[in-house]
């Protein structure tokens, strides 16, 4: 057993002797073949426990948002633990009154209704890149930062890609009415929701999928990435049903919304991996594909998919098949609800043995970078934002950008990448210095930001303190080592307010702080 | 010893000085590579170690493989049409809106005609240094996009092994030049690299610099301090940083040397064109490159794929044959130490649909180009269109894209039959005659 129900609260993150063996058992095999023949995929990240600043509170930060600040270590150390994840969990509990403001008052677009968008829009993009540019502001700077981590994680496992040539008018409305809406509510609600919007039928074809000619695109994807998987349990016939089921699902070129067309609706007895309707009447299509939709949003391996996704978001590449198991239980006993399955996880003892076992993907770390140097909007119009945009997306890993319909991966393995890694590094020095974009952005003085009120004794000093304000812990030895000989100098040298280092070279030392596995590793 | 050969370009050094024990009958750069990324030498049990340097005695001696993956299905019942009268009645038959018309083929064979979009890849074909096999796929259909990718990058059906073939290829040489395994256009590796080989992936050669590092000192300092940062870090962290250092001076000499392609090529200006451009680059700048990997995506035409006057297709087929042209002209004699081999998860279906698309379907044709290559004719067998040789509706596939693989990788690659049947799990020994033997 490696979960419980924490009835009693969160499990504590004492190094369990399982934990313990288990990072030996890596230690061996990182000695055994080093990197260049490294047996990476038997590798779980545990390596990394070593590396991050240990504690339950900062852990919880690390996966639960999408990057502590010195703020929320005050928050969760007054709350506790416990009333810090409810409040999280309950999102209209937490104040987010500046995020909301300055999201309406520059993408005042966003609450645009369906129609009034598909009438005056005209084809433009502008509201697509408005939602990519509000993602990017309410993933780094809302204080409802689970629940933004929730509407990244659904909005990869329903994916339309943004922007889409498709969704020109829709994109926006799928965001607020289907993903955020429900994003801490009942799976079986969302993807009834997905089912019966205008993106979801253009974005997968499903507009032009007739009972004469069946367009497979959105049928099979439902299965395949919405539900219950590759391997749940379908076969090809089972695909050809579920695209007939769903015949007259699509939208009006009247409104530019969802509409149910009669006239594309398939009749006859339809069978889906043992669930069947007799299917008779083309008025009562409708129905007949929301029962289906249900009958998907219930199914026990679309519960073991979404627990086993939610793993791989909140604890390991590679998590238990009890905690798998556990979770899945909890989302079908209640009825596809999500926060109590969050709580389940967060409250396991999985969860807490898990430190180390993530790696940041690129726009995480990019949102972790901001959050921690304490940068903030653009403070007059938006050219910040939208340079975080495209920085983004030379980074591989632009909010809603992936372009396949299965949404971003999320494990650590598929985004190993030294061009990746480059850009990252790039990225570090470029917001540390403020250079492009965050010149556009809000960045405090950077002494003042990271540099402690007394100015540390020598420079030894100077980088254990820069280390703890930014990644929460002192570096490792070897670390500290290559950071004190990048400038040039060693541990006991002492340090004065005109060094380089507390002057022009700061930004680069912060940089390379941010730069090490103690910032990369969640 | 790595491999000797007379460069134009220094690579950057791999290993740095890491005060590891000294194992002399073992110091071989890609070990010091690995030591010096963790700091520790000690049991070498690892059977990947193990293998590679056994084989990484020899120096490889082969082409350069470019794997140009066609992400979405690409139709290439539209790329390479059955021309002949009972045929191609199938194919209008099933295709009344988006078919080529048959006085627009451009003949091939007896059989064959090609889109018309095509026409820059027509002398090369016409040289026999393009090469084309129809009715190619995997073992089993599969018809999910991302599954589908993902079981024919793993190569390897039927066995719980995880990394992908190319990184399996790689392991069976020595880790050389930081540029060997290298994806041009996408900062991210296909995940036929999946697995202890260390790639490169970048977007482009000139975009590949270090912001901060000004000069050479600089330079050396961030090099040695970013090392240093990944001692003892999870390799899926350190082990892209470490390719990323190794291949920084490098790209820094190349964007210095500029690059002009040469014999007239005019690449298109496109990410498929830059890409192509960049492997040409490295080729000739001898930088030790084995194996280079590009995308080139968007073939999912499920709807609107247009018809021969013009459309979604007509621009997609035009791009790629238009690059292809490009990067075999640009090389020109080069290309006898060159193989290229288009692969994509599947063809689509026989039948457009209701949306004048293609659905997801099963055999494709494969590209192949390199004097090596067998060209100027059409390989595999044909199953034909007729409805009873259709499985589920789609173009059977008669050839096993593994073995047009086991082919190259013999006969252009250096590869043993053993070394192929450590990559290719259970192949059996069909070797379709797709290229020929290369010479040393």
């Amino acid at each position: 057993m490696t979960t419980d129900d924490g009835g009693a609260g969160l499990a504590t993150a004492a190094v369990s002797r399982r934990n313990f063996v288990r990072a030996a058992a890596v230690g061996s095999v990182l000695a055994g073949s080093g990197v260049a023949a490294g047996m990476f995929d038997a590798l779980p990240a545990g390596a990394g426990g070593s590396l991050v600043a240990t504690g339950p509170d900062l852990h919880l930060l690390r996966r639960a948002t999408f990057g502590p600040t010195e703020e929320l270590v005050k928050d969760i150390r007054r709350l506790g633990r416990n009333r810090w994840l409810d409040r999280q969990l309950h999102p209209s509990s937490v104040n987010d009154g500046f995020c909301q403001d300055y999201v309406a008052d520059r993408y005042p677009d966003l609450d645009m209704t369906l129609k009034r968008a598909f009438e005056t829009l005209e084809g433009s993009w502008d509201l697509m890149y408005a939602l990519g540019q509000a993602t990017i502001v309410r993933e780094a700077w809302s204080n409802r930062q689970l629940f933004e981590v929730m509407v990244d994680f659904w909005s990869n496992h329903l994916n339309i890609t943004n922007p889409h040539e498709a969704c020109w008018w829709s994109r926006h409305d799928y965001d607020r009415t289907v993903i955020r809406k429900h994003a801490l509510g009942k799976f079986k609600d969302m993807l009834r929701a997905s089912a019966t919007h205008p993106a979801m039928m253009a974005y997968l074809n499903n507009a032009e999928s007739t009972k004469d000619n069946p367009n497979e695109n959105y049928g099979r994807e439902i299965l395949e990435l919405h539900s219950v998987g590759v391997d749940g349990g379908y076969d090809e016939e089972d695909m050809r049903q579920s695209t007939l089921v769903l015949t007259g699902f699509g939208f009006s070129w009247d409104t530019g919304e969802f509409e149910y067309r009669d006239w594309a609706h398939y009749t006859g007895p339809v069978d889906v991996m043992g669930w069947h309707a007799a299917n008779k009447n083309e008025d009562k299509g409708k129905d007949v594909g929301l029962a289906y939709v249900n009958y998907l949003a219930h199914h026990p391996s679309t519960a073991e998919r979404i627990a086993r996704k939610l793993c791989y978001r909140f604890v390991s590449d590679d998590p238990p098949q009890s905690l798998v198991d556990a979770l899945a239980e909890t989302y079908l006993d209640h009825d596809t609800a999500i926060v109590p399955v969050l709580e389940k996880l967060f409250r396991s003892k999985a969860f807490d043995s898990s430190v180390g076992e993530k790696v940041r993907r690129p726009f995480e770390d990019v949102a972790a970078t901001l959050r921690i140097l304490n940068i903030r909007p653009d403070p007059e119009g938006v050219d910040g934002q939208q340079g975080l945009y495209w920085m983004t997306e030379g980074l591989g890993h632009l909010p809603m950008g992936w372009v396949p319909p299965d949404g971003y991966p999320d494990t650590g393995d598929p985004w190993r990448s030294a061009g990746l890694t480059l850009s990252r590094w790039n990225m570090h020095v470029g917001l540390a210095a403020g250079w492009w974009p965050a010149n556009h952005l809000k960045v405090p003085n950077i002494q003042k930001n990271v540099l402690p009120a007394t100015l540390p004794k020598t420079h030894g000093a100077l980088v254990d303190a820069v280390a703890k304000r930014l990644v929460f812990r002192t570096l490792p030895a070897a670390h500290r080592d290559a950071v004190l000989a990048f400038l040039g100098v060693a541990a006991a040298t002492p340090l004065d307010e005109d060094d380089a280092a507390v002057g022009w070279r700061l930004p680069y030392l912060v940089a390379l702080i941010l730069d090490t596995p103690s910032h990369g590793i969640r | 010893m790595p491999q000797e050969r007379i460069t134009t370009l220094d690579v950057t050094p791999l290993a740095q000085p890491c005060g590891c024990p000294a194992q002399p009958e073992i110091s071989r750069r890609s070990f010091l590579k690995a030591a010096g990324a963790t700091g520790i030498v000690a049991g070498l049990a690892s059977e990947g170690m193990f293998t590679r340097l056994a084989f990484g005695a020899t120096p490889y001696v082969g082409d350069v493989l470019v794997v140009l993956s066609l992400r979405g299905g690409m139709d290439s019942l539209q790329a390479v049409v059955p021309a002949a009268a009972a045929q191609y009645n199938h194919y209008v038959t099933h295709r009344p809106n988006i078919a080529v018309p048959q006085n627009q083929l451009l003949p091939l064979d007896a059989n064959f005609g090609m889109h018309p979009a095509m026409a820059p890849l027509r002398p090369f074909y016409d040289a026999g240094s393009l090469g084309i096999v129809n009715a190619v796929g995997m073992a089993q259909p599969n018809r999910s996009h991302f599954s589908a990718m993902e079981e024919m990058e793993r190569a390897a059906p039927g066995t719980s092994v995880r990394t992908g073939w190319l990184d399996r290829v790689l392991g069976l040489r020595e880790t050389g030049s930081p540029f060997q395994a290298t994806q041009l256009g996408s900062n991210s590796a296909a995940s036929a690299f999946l697995g202890p080989a260390p790639e490169l992936a970048m977007w482009n050669i000139d975009g590949f610099d270090l912001s901060g590092a000004w000069d050479a000192e600089q330079e050396a300092l961030w090099d040695a301090a970013l090392r240093g940062v990944h001692d003892g870090a999870p390799p899926v962290i350190a082990a892209p940083a470490l390719t990323a250092l190794d291949a920084l001076t490098t790209a820094s000499q190349l964007r210095e040397a500029g690059y002009t392609p040469a014999n007239g090529a005019a690449y298109p200006d496109s990410n498929l064109g830059n890409a192509l451009r960049d492997v040409a680059q490295l080729i000739k700048a001898d930088v030790g490159l084995h194996v280079a990997a590009v995308d080139y995506g968007d073939w999912d035409m499920h709807a609107g794929q247009g018809d021969v006057a013009g459309g979604w297709m007509v621009d997609h087929l035009g791009e790629f044959s238009s690059a292809l042209a490009a990067f075999a002209t640009d090389l020109g004699n080069a290309m006898g130490d060159v193989t290229l081999i288009t692969l994509t998860e599947f063809g689509r279906r026989v039948e457009e649909n209701g949306s004048g698309g293609t659905d997801h379907g099963f055999g494709q044709a494969v590209f192949l180009m390199g004097d090596g290559v067998n060209g100027g004719q059409i390989h595999g067998t044909w199953p034909g269109l007729a409805p009873q040789n259709l499985v589920d509706g789609d173009l059977d596939a008669t050839t096993d894209y593994r073995n047009l693989l086991a082919s190259v990788l013999e006969r252009r690659c250096g590869a043993s039959a053993g070394d192929v049947a450590g990559i290719f799990p259970g192949i059996d020994n069909v070797r379709p005659d797709v290229v020929q033997q290369r010479a040393s």
